[in-house]
Protein backbone atom coordinates (compact mmCIF):
# COMPACT_ATOMS: atom_id res chain seq x y z
CA UNK A 1 0.00 0.00 0.00
CA UNK A 2 2.62 2.55 1.39
CA UNK A 3 4.72 1.13 -2.28
CA UNK A 4 2.60 3.31 -4.46
CA UNK A 5 3.65 6.81 -3.44
CA UNK A 6 7.05 5.97 -2.56
CA UNK A 7 7.55 4.61 -5.99
CA UNK A 8 6.14 8.09 -6.96
CA UNK A 9 8.36 10.07 -5.14
CA UNK A 10 12.17 8.06 -6.05
CA UNK A 11 10.23 8.40 -10.24
CA UNK A 12 9.47 11.96 -9.37
CA UNK A 13 12.79 13.74 -10.32
CA UNK A 14 12.71 11.97 -14.16
CA UNK A 15 9.32 13.65 -14.45
CA UNK A 16 11.36 17.01 -14.29
CA UNK A 17 13.29 17.37 -18.03
CA UNK A 18 16.22 19.43 -16.41
CA UNK A 19 16.62 16.59 -13.98
CA UNK A 20 16.74 13.97 -16.82
CA UNK A 21 19.25 16.14 -18.55
CA UNK A 22 21.26 16.95 -15.65
CA UNK A 23 21.39 12.98 -14.71
CA UNK A 24 22.87 11.60 -18.48
CA UNK A 25 25.12 14.83 -19.07
CA UNK A 26 26.49 14.23 -15.49
CA UNK A 27 27.00 10.44 -16.24
CA UNK A 28 28.59 11.47 -20.02
CA UNK A 29 30.85 13.61 -18.01
CA UNK A 30 31.73 11.59 -15.09
CA UNK A 31 32.79 8.67 -17.80
CA UNK A 32 34.99 11.00 -19.74
CA UNK A 33 37.01 12.38 -16.50
CA UNK A 34 37.12 8.57 -15.77
CA UNK A 35 39.04 7.44 -18.22
CA UNK A 36 41.56 9.95 -18.05
CA UNK A 37 42.22 9.57 -14.39
CA UNK A 38 43.48 6.41 -15.44
CA UNK A 39 46.22 7.61 -16.95
CA UNK A 40 46.55 10.37 -14.36
CA UNK A 41 46.56 8.07 -11.33
CA UNK A 42 49.80 6.23 -12.73
CA UNK A 43 52.00 9.00 -13.59
CA UNK A 44 50.97 10.77 -10.40
CA UNK A 45 49.94 13.63 -12.56
CA UNK A 46 46.53 14.48 -9.85
CA UNK A 47 48.28 18.28 -8.79
CA UNK A 48 48.13 18.97 -12.97
CA UNK A 49 44.33 17.69 -12.57
CA UNK A 50 43.88 20.17 -9.69
CA UNK A 51 45.32 22.89 -11.08
CA UNK A 52 43.55 23.01 -14.77
CA UNK A 53 40.47 23.48 -12.80
CA UNK A 54 41.80 26.21 -11.13
CA UNK A 55 42.97 27.86 -13.78
CA UNK A 56 39.89 27.97 -15.92
CA UNK A 57 38.33 30.30 -14.35
CA UNK A 58 39.58 33.80 -15.10
CA UNK A 59 39.01 32.29 -18.41
CA UNK A 60 35.15 31.26 -18.20
CA UNK A 61 34.43 34.58 -16.02
CA UNK A 62 35.56 36.27 -19.00
CA UNK A 63 33.87 34.63 -21.37
CA UNK A 64 30.21 34.95 -19.22
CA UNK A 65 31.53 38.89 -19.15
CA UNK A 66 31.68 39.35 -22.71
CA UNK A 67 29.38 36.83 -24.28
CA UNK A 68 32.05 34.18 -25.86
CA UNK A 69 31.08 30.35 -25.55
CA UNK A 70 32.61 29.53 -21.83
CA UNK A 71 34.39 26.82 -23.77
CA UNK A 72 37.18 28.66 -25.51
CA UNK A 73 37.71 31.07 -22.72
CA UNK A 74 38.07 28.18 -20.42
CA UNK A 75 40.15 26.34 -23.04
CA UNK A 76 42.64 29.36 -23.57
CA UNK A 77 43.35 30.14 -19.88
CA UNK A 78 43.90 26.26 -19.85
CA UNK A 79 46.96 26.78 -21.94
CA UNK A 80 48.14 29.84 -20.46
CA UNK A 81 48.83 28.23 -17.34
CA UNK A 82 50.51 25.21 -18.84
CA UNK A 83 52.77 27.66 -20.56
CA UNK A 84 52.84 29.53 -17.22
CA UNK A 85 53.95 26.41 -15.43
CA UNK A 86 56.49 25.46 -17.80
CA UNK A 87 58.22 28.81 -18.32
CA UNK A 88 58.20 29.67 -14.59
CA UNK A 89 60.31 25.96 -14.00
CA UNK A 90 62.48 27.08 -16.87
CA UNK A 91 63.83 30.22 -15.09
CA UNK A 92 63.25 28.95 -11.62
CA UNK A 93 65.00 26.23 -9.11
CA UNK A 94 61.57 25.85 -7.53
CA UNK A 95 60.18 22.66 -6.85
CA UNK A 96 57.13 21.53 -9.35
CA UNK A 97 54.66 21.36 -7.61
CA UNK A 98 55.56 24.86 -6.06
CA UNK A 99 55.29 26.18 -9.37
CA UNK A 100 51.39 24.46 -10.11
CA UNK A 101 50.66 25.74 -6.92
CA UNK A 102 52.06 29.19 -7.84
CA UNK A 103 50.65 29.25 -11.01
CA UNK A 104 47.66 27.91 -10.78
CA UNK A 105 46.37 29.93 -7.30
CA UNK A 106 47.27 33.22 -9.06
CA UNK A 107 45.18 32.72 -12.31
CA UNK A 108 42.08 31.70 -9.83
CA UNK A 109 42.22 34.56 -7.84
CA UNK A 110 42.45 36.84 -11.34
CA UNK A 111 39.20 35.14 -11.91
CA UNK A 112 38.00 35.99 -8.61
CA UNK A 113 39.03 39.25 -8.49
CA UNK A 114 37.17 39.60 -12.36
CA UNK A 115 34.55 37.94 -11.09
CA UNK A 116 34.07 40.37 -7.71
CA UNK A 117 34.28 43.38 -10.09
CA UNK A 118 31.59 42.62 -12.21
CA UNK A 119 29.33 40.57 -9.22
CA UNK A 120 26.38 40.90 -11.92
CA UNK A 121 27.61 39.35 -14.91
CA UNK A 122 28.35 35.48 -13.36
CA UNK A 123 27.66 33.49 -10.13
CA UNK A 124 30.84 32.92 -8.86
CA UNK A 125 29.47 29.82 -6.83
CA UNK A 126 28.11 28.14 -10.19
CA UNK A 127 31.62 28.58 -11.49
CA UNK A 128 33.24 27.07 -7.97
CA UNK A 129 31.10 24.84 -7.25
CA UNK A 130 29.38 23.46 -10.69
CA UNK A 131 25.84 24.14 -11.40
CA UNK A 132 24.45 21.24 -13.40
CA UNK A 133 20.32 21.44 -12.43
CA UNK A 134 20.05 25.05 -14.16
CA UNK A 135 22.74 24.58 -16.66
CA UNK A 136 21.84 26.48 -19.98
CA UNK A 137 20.90 24.72 -23.44
CA UNK A 138 24.13 26.17 -24.98
CA UNK A 139 26.20 25.14 -22.45
CA UNK A 140 25.02 21.38 -22.79
CA UNK A 141 26.00 21.52 -26.12
CA UNK A 142 29.38 22.76 -25.51
CA UNK A 143 29.38 19.59 -22.63
CA UNK A 144 28.36 17.45 -25.02
CA UNK A 145 30.33 18.06 -28.22
CA UNK A 146 33.79 18.44 -25.36
CA UNK A 147 33.06 15.27 -24.03
CA UNK A 148 31.76 12.97 -27.33
CA UNK A 149 34.81 14.31 -29.06
CA UNK A 150 36.99 13.13 -26.03
CA UNK A 151 36.21 9.85 -25.77
CA UNK A 152 36.42 9.24 -29.29
CA UNK A 153 40.00 10.58 -29.51
CA UNK A 154 40.51 8.45 -26.07
CA UNK A 155 38.61 4.75 -27.42
CA UNK A 156 41.10 5.42 -30.68
CA UNK A 157 44.43 6.24 -28.96
CA UNK A 158 44.36 4.60 -25.47
CA UNK A 159 47.00 2.42 -26.26
CA UNK A 160 49.45 4.75 -28.01
CA UNK A 161 48.78 6.99 -24.72
CA UNK A 162 49.72 4.01 -22.45
CA UNK A 163 53.01 3.20 -24.20
CA UNK A 164 53.92 6.63 -24.73
CA UNK A 165 53.67 7.25 -21.21
CA UNK A 166 55.10 4.17 -19.47
CA UNK A 167 57.32 2.79 -22.12
CA UNK A 168 58.52 5.63 -23.92
CA UNK A 169 61.65 4.40 -25.86
CA UNK A 170 59.42 1.60 -27.26
CA UNK A 171 56.52 3.92 -28.28
CA UNK A 172 59.49 5.55 -30.60
CA UNK A 173 60.68 2.92 -31.81
CA UNK A 174 57.21 1.77 -33.36
CA UNK A 175 57.27 5.09 -34.37
CA UNK A 176 54.63 6.82 -31.93
CA UNK A 177 55.63 10.41 -31.15
CA UNK A 178 55.64 10.60 -26.92
CA UNK A 179 55.78 14.46 -27.11
CA UNK A 180 52.71 14.63 -29.46
CA UNK A 181 51.20 12.08 -27.43
CA UNK A 182 51.58 14.35 -24.08
CA UNK A 183 50.15 17.42 -25.65
CA UNK A 184 47.23 15.74 -27.03
CA UNK A 185 46.50 13.98 -23.35
CA UNK A 186 46.55 17.95 -21.94
CA UNK A 187 44.43 19.33 -24.72
CA UNK A 188 42.12 16.51 -23.71
CA UNK A 189 42.34 16.91 -20.08
CA UNK A 190 41.97 21.04 -20.27
CA UNK A 191 38.88 19.91 -22.35
CA UNK A 192 37.30 17.39 -19.79
CA UNK A 193 38.23 19.86 -17.10
CA UNK A 194 35.82 22.08 -18.94
CA UNK A 195 33.16 19.74 -19.08
CA UNK A 196 33.56 18.69 -15.36
CA UNK A 197 33.34 22.50 -14.35
CA UNK A 198 29.44 22.24 -15.31
CA UNK A 199 28.77 19.38 -13.21
CA UNK A 200 31.06 19.81 -9.78
CA UNK A 201 32.94 23.15 -10.11
CA UNK A 202 36.45 23.81 -9.86
CA UNK A 203 36.86 22.95 -6.33
CA UNK A 204 35.77 19.42 -7.21
CA UNK A 205 36.84 18.69 -10.55
CA UNK A 206 40.24 16.80 -8.91
CA UNK A 207 37.82 13.97 -7.62
CA UNK A 208 36.54 13.15 -10.98
CA UNK A 209 39.96 12.65 -12.54
CA UNK A 210 41.67 11.17 -9.84
CA UNK A 211 38.88 9.12 -7.54
CA UNK A 212 37.41 6.23 -10.22
CA UNK A 213 41.01 5.75 -11.14
CA UNK A 214 42.57 5.39 -8.23
CA UNK A 215 39.52 2.92 -6.88
CA UNK A 216 39.89 0.88 -10.52
CA UNK A 217 43.36 0.51 -9.76
CA UNK A 218 42.69 -1.31 -6.36
CA UNK A 219 40.45 -4.03 -8.39
CA UNK A 220 42.43 -5.05 -11.43
CA UNK A 221 46.35 -5.21 -12.86
CA UNK A 222 45.20 -5.01 -16.12
CA UNK A 223 44.88 -1.33 -17.83
CA UNK A 224 41.95 -2.16 -20.36
CA UNK A 225 39.88 -3.49 -17.25
CA UNK A 226 40.67 -0.41 -15.05
CA UNK A 227 39.72 1.70 -17.90
CA UNK A 228 36.48 -0.17 -18.00
CA UNK A 229 35.91 0.08 -13.87
CA UNK A 230 36.79 3.37 -13.91
CA UNK A 231 34.64 4.60 -16.50
CA UNK A 232 31.47 3.00 -14.92
CA UNK A 233 31.89 4.35 -11.41
CA UNK A 234 32.50 7.81 -12.97
CA UNK A 235 29.18 7.14 -14.92
CA UNK A 236 27.03 5.71 -11.78
CA UNK A 237 27.84 7.71 -9.34
CA UNK A 238 27.57 10.78 -11.52
CA UNK A 239 24.06 9.53 -12.47
CA UNK A 240 23.25 8.68 -8.86
CA UNK A 241 24.71 12.04 -7.31
CA UNK A 242 22.82 14.05 -10.13
CA UNK A 243 19.51 11.72 -9.30
CA UNK A 244 19.63 12.38 -5.89
CA UNK A 245 20.90 16.14 -5.67
CA UNK A 246 16.84 16.57 -6.72
CA UNK A 247 16.26 15.42 -3.23
CA UNK A 248 18.42 17.72 -1.52
CA UNK A 249 17.88 20.38 -3.62
CA UNK A 250 21.66 21.49 -4.96
CA UNK A 251 24.88 20.20 -4.03
CA UNK A 252 24.91 17.88 -7.35
CA UNK A 253 28.92 18.12 -7.04
CA UNK A 254 29.54 17.64 -3.48
CA UNK A 255 26.47 14.76 -4.22
CA UNK A 256 28.94 12.69 -6.84
CA UNK A 257 32.05 13.38 -5.13
CA UNK A 258 30.72 11.65 -1.79
CA UNK A 259 29.50 8.73 -3.50
CA UNK A 260 33.01 8.27 -5.63
CA UNK A 261 34.70 8.49 -1.85
CA UNK A 262 32.51 6.20 -0.16
CA UNK A 263 33.20 3.77 -3.59
CA UNK A 264 36.70 4.31 -3.09
CA UNK A 265 36.81 3.62 0.57
CA UNK A 266 34.61 0.42 0.08
CA UNK A 267 37.48 -0.42 -2.81
CA UNK A 268 40.05 0.54 0.19
CA UNK A 269 38.55 -2.13 2.62
CA UNK A 270 36.75 -4.77 0.69
CA UNK A 271 39.08 -5.18 -2.70
CA UNK A 272 39.69 -8.70 -3.75
CA UNK A 273 43.82 -8.63 -4.14
CA UNK A 274 44.72 -4.85 -2.31
CA UNK A 275 41.98 -4.25 -0.02
CA UNK A 276 43.18 -3.96 4.01
CA UNK A 277 41.19 -7.14 4.68
CA UNK A 278 42.74 -8.84 2.00
CA UNK A 279 45.96 -7.75 2.87
CA UNK A 280 45.39 -8.94 6.79
CA UNK A 281 44.23 -12.36 5.26
CA UNK A 282 47.07 -13.10 3.50
CA UNK A 283 49.30 -11.99 6.63
CA UNK A 284 47.48 -14.23 9.06
CA UNK A 285 48.22 -16.96 6.35
CA UNK A 286 51.97 -15.77 6.66
CA UNK A 287 52.22 -16.30 9.99
CA UNK A 288 50.69 -19.48 9.66
CA UNK A 289 53.28 -20.86 7.23
CA UNK A 290 56.10 -19.58 9.33
CA UNK A 291 54.52 -21.16 12.50
CA UNK B 1 57.11 69.18 -7.46
CA UNK B 2 59.68 66.39 -5.66
CA UNK B 3 56.76 66.45 -2.66
CA UNK B 4 53.95 66.41 -4.71
CA UNK B 5 54.53 62.35 -5.67
CA UNK B 6 54.79 61.42 -2.11
CA UNK B 7 51.67 63.10 -0.91
CA UNK B 8 49.03 61.65 -3.46
CA UNK B 9 50.81 58.70 -2.42
CA UNK B 10 50.43 59.05 0.91
CA UNK B 11 47.00 59.94 0.71
CA UNK B 12 46.17 56.89 -1.33
CA UNK B 13 47.20 54.76 1.30
CA UNK B 14 45.53 56.89 4.44
CA UNK B 15 42.18 57.88 3.10
CA UNK B 16 40.73 54.01 2.73
CA UNK B 17 41.61 53.62 6.85
CA UNK B 18 39.20 56.65 7.60
CA UNK B 19 37.13 53.54 7.41
CA UNK B 20 37.21 51.36 10.42
CA UNK B 21 36.30 47.94 8.62
CA UNK B 22 39.49 49.00 6.54
CA UNK B 23 41.73 49.06 9.80
CA UNK B 24 40.12 45.98 10.66
CA UNK B 25 41.00 44.55 7.27
CA UNK B 26 44.26 45.80 7.31
CA UNK B 27 45.34 44.45 10.77
CA UNK B 28 43.79 40.91 9.89
CA UNK B 29 45.46 40.85 6.78
CA UNK B 30 49.00 41.50 7.97
CA UNK B 31 48.66 38.95 10.43
CA UNK B 32 47.30 36.43 7.90
CA UNK B 33 49.50 37.22 5.31
CA UNK B 34 52.61 37.20 8.20
CA UNK B 35 51.91 33.78 9.74
CA UNK B 36 51.24 32.23 5.88
CA UNK B 37 54.73 33.40 4.43
CA UNK B 38 56.63 31.73 7.45
CA UNK B 39 54.44 28.39 6.74
CA UNK B 40 55.75 28.89 2.95
CA UNK B 41 59.23 28.47 3.23
CA UNK B 42 58.73 25.11 4.68
CA UNK B 43 56.04 24.00 2.12
CA UNK B 44 58.10 25.28 -0.52
CA UNK B 45 60.93 23.50 0.64
CA UNK B 46 59.26 20.38 1.66
CA UNK B 47 57.60 20.09 -1.79
CA UNK B 48 54.02 19.91 0.49
CA UNK B 49 52.11 22.57 -2.00
CA UNK B 50 49.46 19.79 -2.41
CA UNK B 51 49.64 19.23 1.40
CA UNK B 52 48.49 22.92 2.01
CA UNK B 53 45.57 23.02 -0.19
CA UNK B 54 44.57 19.42 1.11
CA UNK B 55 44.12 20.57 4.22
CA UNK B 56 42.60 24.01 3.48
CA UNK B 57 39.68 22.14 1.49
CA UNK B 58 39.37 19.19 4.29
CA UNK B 59 38.30 21.78 7.13
CA UNK B 60 35.00 22.63 5.25
CA UNK B 61 32.88 19.85 6.79
CA UNK B 62 34.46 20.55 10.17
CA UNK B 63 33.37 24.20 10.49
CA UNK B 64 29.66 22.72 8.73
CA UNK B 65 29.71 20.09 11.83
CA UNK B 66 30.76 22.29 14.79
CA UNK B 67 28.06 24.79 13.71
CA UNK B 68 25.82 22.15 14.18
CA UNK B 69 26.97 20.72 17.38
CA UNK B 70 27.37 24.07 18.51
CA UNK B 71 31.58 24.23 19.35
CA UNK B 72 33.81 26.73 18.22
CA UNK B 73 34.44 26.77 14.23
CA UNK B 74 37.86 26.96 14.71
CA UNK B 75 37.97 23.83 16.45
CA UNK B 76 36.13 21.75 14.03
CA UNK B 77 37.92 23.25 11.63
CA UNK B 78 41.03 22.09 13.39
CA UNK B 79 40.24 18.50 14.04
CA UNK B 80 39.39 18.45 10.07
CA UNK B 81 42.21 20.02 8.98
CA UNK B 82 44.43 17.20 10.48
CA UNK B 83 41.76 14.01 10.10
CA UNK B 84 42.70 14.73 6.26
CA UNK B 85 46.82 14.84 6.87
CA UNK B 86 46.26 11.81 9.16
CA UNK B 87 43.75 9.92 6.77
CA UNK B 88 45.54 10.49 3.49
CA UNK B 89 48.69 9.46 5.14
CA UNK B 90 47.09 5.87 6.69
CA UNK B 91 45.78 5.42 3.20
CA UNK B 92 48.76 6.04 1.30
CA UNK B 93 51.20 3.58 3.57
CA UNK B 94 47.95 1.01 2.99
CA UNK B 95 47.16 0.48 -0.54
CA UNK B 96 49.20 0.99 -3.53
CA UNK B 97 47.96 4.48 -4.70
CA UNK B 98 50.51 6.83 -4.79
CA UNK B 99 50.13 9.56 -2.28
CA UNK B 100 49.15 12.81 -4.09
CA UNK B 101 46.50 10.95 -5.99
CA UNK B 102 45.74 10.35 -2.12
CA UNK B 103 45.52 13.48 -1.22
CA UNK B 104 43.52 14.47 -3.63
CA UNK B 105 40.67 11.77 -3.26
CA UNK B 106 41.34 12.58 0.33
CA UNK B 107 40.33 16.47 0.96
CA UNK B 108 38.21 16.61 -2.20
CA UNK B 109 35.95 13.67 -0.61
CA UNK B 110 35.78 16.11 2.69
CA UNK B 111 35.17 19.07 0.96
CA UNK B 112 32.17 17.74 -0.57
CA UNK B 113 31.09 16.14 2.37
CA UNK B 114 30.81 19.82 3.90
CA UNK B 115 29.01 20.91 0.53
CA UNK B 116 26.46 18.25 1.02
CA UNK B 117 26.12 18.94 4.54
CA UNK B 118 25.91 22.64 4.25
CA UNK B 119 22.90 22.40 2.26
CA UNK B 120 21.38 19.89 4.79
CA UNK B 121 21.99 22.23 7.43
CA UNK B 122 20.72 25.86 8.46
CA UNK B 123 23.52 28.00 9.25
CA UNK B 124 23.48 31.36 9.37
CA UNK B 125 27.21 31.09 7.93
CA UNK B 126 27.68 32.56 4.17
CA UNK B 127 29.44 29.76 2.19
CA UNK B 128 30.84 32.54 -0.39
CA UNK B 129 32.41 33.74 3.22
CA UNK B 130 33.88 30.04 4.38
CA UNK B 131 35.17 30.29 0.75
CA UNK B 132 36.39 32.93 -0.17
CA UNK B 133 36.80 35.03 3.28
CA UNK B 134 35.43 38.25 4.07
CA UNK B 135 38.28 40.00 5.02
CA UNK B 136 36.10 43.40 5.23
CA UNK B 137 33.67 41.85 7.11
CA UNK B 138 35.65 40.46 10.05
CA UNK B 139 34.81 42.24 13.59
CA UNK B 140 37.29 43.17 16.61
CA UNK B 141 36.75 39.76 18.29
CA UNK B 142 37.35 37.89 15.00
CA UNK B 143 40.95 39.80 14.84
CA UNK B 144 41.18 38.83 18.27
CA UNK B 145 40.55 34.98 17.57
CA UNK B 146 43.07 34.86 14.51
CA UNK B 147 45.63 36.73 16.47
CA UNK B 148 45.38 34.18 19.33
CA UNK B 149 45.94 31.70 16.73
CA UNK B 150 48.26 33.24 14.40
CA UNK B 151 50.87 34.89 16.84
CA UNK B 152 51.60 30.94 18.80
CA UNK B 153 51.97 29.69 15.28
CA UNK B 154 54.32 32.47 14.84
CA UNK B 155 56.07 32.05 18.02
CA UNK B 156 56.39 28.53 17.64
CA UNK B 157 57.56 28.53 14.01
CA UNK B 158 60.67 31.32 14.54
CA UNK B 159 61.61 29.42 18.02
CA UNK B 160 61.97 26.04 16.28
CA UNK B 161 62.97 27.14 12.96
CA UNK B 162 66.35 24.90 12.79
CA UNK B 163 64.35 21.72 14.19
CA UNK B 164 61.90 22.42 11.44
CA UNK B 165 64.23 23.17 8.64
CA UNK B 166 66.25 20.27 9.20
CA UNK B 167 63.78 18.08 9.35
CA UNK B 168 62.61 19.28 5.97
CA UNK B 169 65.47 18.70 4.19
CA UNK B 170 67.14 15.49 5.33
CA UNK B 171 64.23 13.26 7.65
CA UNK B 172 66.73 11.06 7.86
CA UNK B 173 69.84 13.21 9.64
CA UNK B 174 67.26 14.61 11.86
CA UNK B 175 66.87 11.39 12.69
CA UNK B 176 70.38 10.54 13.35
CA UNK B 177 70.60 13.06 15.69
CA UNK B 178 68.39 12.46 18.00
CA UNK B 179 65.61 14.85 16.47
CA UNK B 180 61.68 13.86 17.37
CA UNK B 181 60.66 13.32 13.82
CA UNK B 182 57.43 12.45 13.92
CA UNK B 183 56.62 15.17 16.47
CA UNK B 184 58.54 17.34 14.15
CA UNK B 185 56.38 15.93 11.22
CA UNK B 186 53.10 16.25 13.63
CA UNK B 187 54.58 19.91 14.48
CA UNK B 188 54.12 21.13 11.12
CA UNK B 189 51.05 19.39 9.73
CA UNK B 190 49.67 20.92 13.35
CA UNK B 191 51.01 24.60 12.76
CA UNK B 192 49.75 24.37 9.17
CA UNK B 193 46.33 23.22 10.34
CA UNK B 194 46.42 26.34 12.58
CA UNK B 195 47.43 28.61 9.98
CA UNK B 196 44.52 27.61 7.55
CA UNK B 197 42.06 28.23 10.63
CA UNK B 198 43.87 31.36 11.73
CA UNK B 199 42.98 32.69 8.30
CA UNK B 200 39.75 30.94 7.45
CA UNK B 201 37.58 34.70 8.37
CA UNK B 202 40.16 36.94 6.28
CA UNK B 203 40.77 34.70 2.83
CA UNK B 204 38.65 32.09 3.08
CA UNK B 205 39.70 28.11 2.44
CA UNK B 206 40.31 28.58 -1.22
CA UNK B 207 42.31 31.46 -1.69
CA UNK B 208 44.78 30.32 1.60
CA UNK B 209 46.51 28.35 -0.05
CA UNK B 210 47.52 30.98 -2.48
CA UNK B 211 49.41 32.95 0.23
CA UNK B 212 50.72 29.67 1.41
CA UNK B 213 52.90 29.13 -1.81
CA UNK B 214 54.28 32.59 -3.00
CA UNK B 215 56.27 34.26 -0.35
CA UNK B 216 58.28 30.90 0.47
CA UNK B 217 59.14 31.17 -3.21
CA UNK B 218 59.81 34.40 -3.35
CA UNK B 219 62.43 34.38 -0.73
CA UNK B 220 63.79 30.71 -1.92
CA UNK B 221 64.09 32.82 -5.39
CA UNK B 222 66.02 35.56 -3.56
CA UNK B 223 68.33 34.26 -1.32
CA UNK B 224 70.17 31.02 -0.20
CA UNK B 225 70.41 31.20 3.66
CA UNK B 226 67.23 30.37 5.24
CA UNK B 227 66.78 33.08 8.10
CA UNK B 228 66.74 35.44 5.07
CA UNK B 229 64.17 33.36 3.41
CA UNK B 230 62.15 33.46 5.88
CA UNK B 231 62.81 37.45 6.33
CA UNK B 232 61.91 38.19 2.81
CA UNK B 233 58.98 35.92 2.96
CA UNK B 234 57.47 37.43 5.81
CA UNK B 235 58.43 40.95 4.40
CA UNK B 236 56.94 40.20 0.27
CA UNK B 237 53.69 38.90 2.36
CA UNK B 238 52.85 41.78 4.78
CA UNK B 239 53.98 44.28 2.17
CA UNK B 240 51.43 42.52 -0.32
CA UNK B 241 48.53 42.46 2.24
CA UNK B 242 49.03 46.38 2.74
CA UNK B 243 49.15 47.12 -0.69
CA UNK B 244 46.20 44.51 -1.55
CA UNK B 245 44.30 45.55 1.03
CA UNK B 246 44.38 49.09 0.12
CA UNK B 247 44.29 48.59 -3.64
CA UNK B 248 41.12 46.35 -3.17
CA UNK B 249 38.77 49.46 -1.52
CA UNK B 250 40.17 52.04 -4.89
CA UNK B 251 39.60 49.00 -7.64
CA UNK B 252 36.36 47.94 -5.51
CA UNK B 253 37.46 44.29 -5.76
CA UNK B 254 38.05 41.79 -3.83
CA UNK B 255 40.02 42.02 -1.33
CA UNK B 256 42.04 38.37 -0.57
CA UNK B 257 42.19 37.61 -4.68
CA UNK B 258 44.01 41.22 -4.81
CA UNK B 259 46.02 40.33 -2.33
CA UNK B 260 47.34 37.06 -4.09
CA UNK B 261 47.47 39.04 -7.90
CA UNK B 262 50.19 41.63 -5.87
CA UNK B 263 51.92 38.64 -4.36
CA UNK B 264 51.78 36.80 -7.59
CA UNK B 265 53.58 40.42 -8.95
CA UNK B 266 56.17 40.32 -6.57
CA UNK B 267 56.97 36.91 -7.61
CA UNK B 268 56.99 38.20 -11.43
CA UNK B 269 59.44 40.62 -10.15
CA UNK B 270 61.62 38.33 -7.96
CA UNK B 271 62.09 36.15 -10.94
CA UNK B 272 63.07 39.07 -13.12
CA UNK B 273 65.54 40.09 -10.39
CA UNK B 274 67.31 37.02 -10.19
CA UNK B 275 67.69 37.11 -13.90
CA UNK B 276 68.95 40.37 -14.39
CA UNK B 277 71.60 39.58 -11.07
CA UNK B 278 72.49 36.06 -12.92
CA UNK B 279 72.92 37.94 -16.36
CA UNK B 280 75.06 41.19 -14.49
CA UNK B 281 77.28 38.83 -12.97
CA UNK B 282 78.01 36.78 -16.08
Amino acid sequence: MLLGPAIDLLLEPFAYQYMARAIWVSALVGAVCAFLSCYLILKGWALMGDALAHSVVPGVALAYLLGFPYAIGAFTSGIIAALGIAFVRRLTMLREDAVIGLVFTTLFAIGLLIVSINPTSVNVQSIVLGNILAISDDDVTQVIVIAAISLAILGLKWKDLLLAFFDESHARSVGLNPWLLRVLFFVLLSACTVAALQTVGAVLVIAMVVTPGATAHLLTDRFGMMIGLAMLIGAATSALGAYLSFFLDGATGGLIVVLQTLVFLAAFVFAPKYGRLAARRSARRAAEVIR
Amino acid sequence: MTWSAPAWLWSWFIDPLAHSFMQRGLVVAVLVGAVCALLSCYLVLKGWALMGDAVSHAVLPGIVIAHVIQIPLAIGAFAAGLGCAIATGYIKSNSRIKEDAVMGIVFSGLFALGLVLFVKVETDQHLNHILFGNMLGVQWPDVLEAALIAVPAIVIVIAKRRDLLLYCFDPTHARAIGLPVGTLHFGLLTLLALTIVASLKAVGIILVIAMLIAPGAIGYLLTKRFDAMLAIAAAAAIGSSVVGTILSFHIDGATGPTIVVVQSALFVLAVMIKRGGRSANA
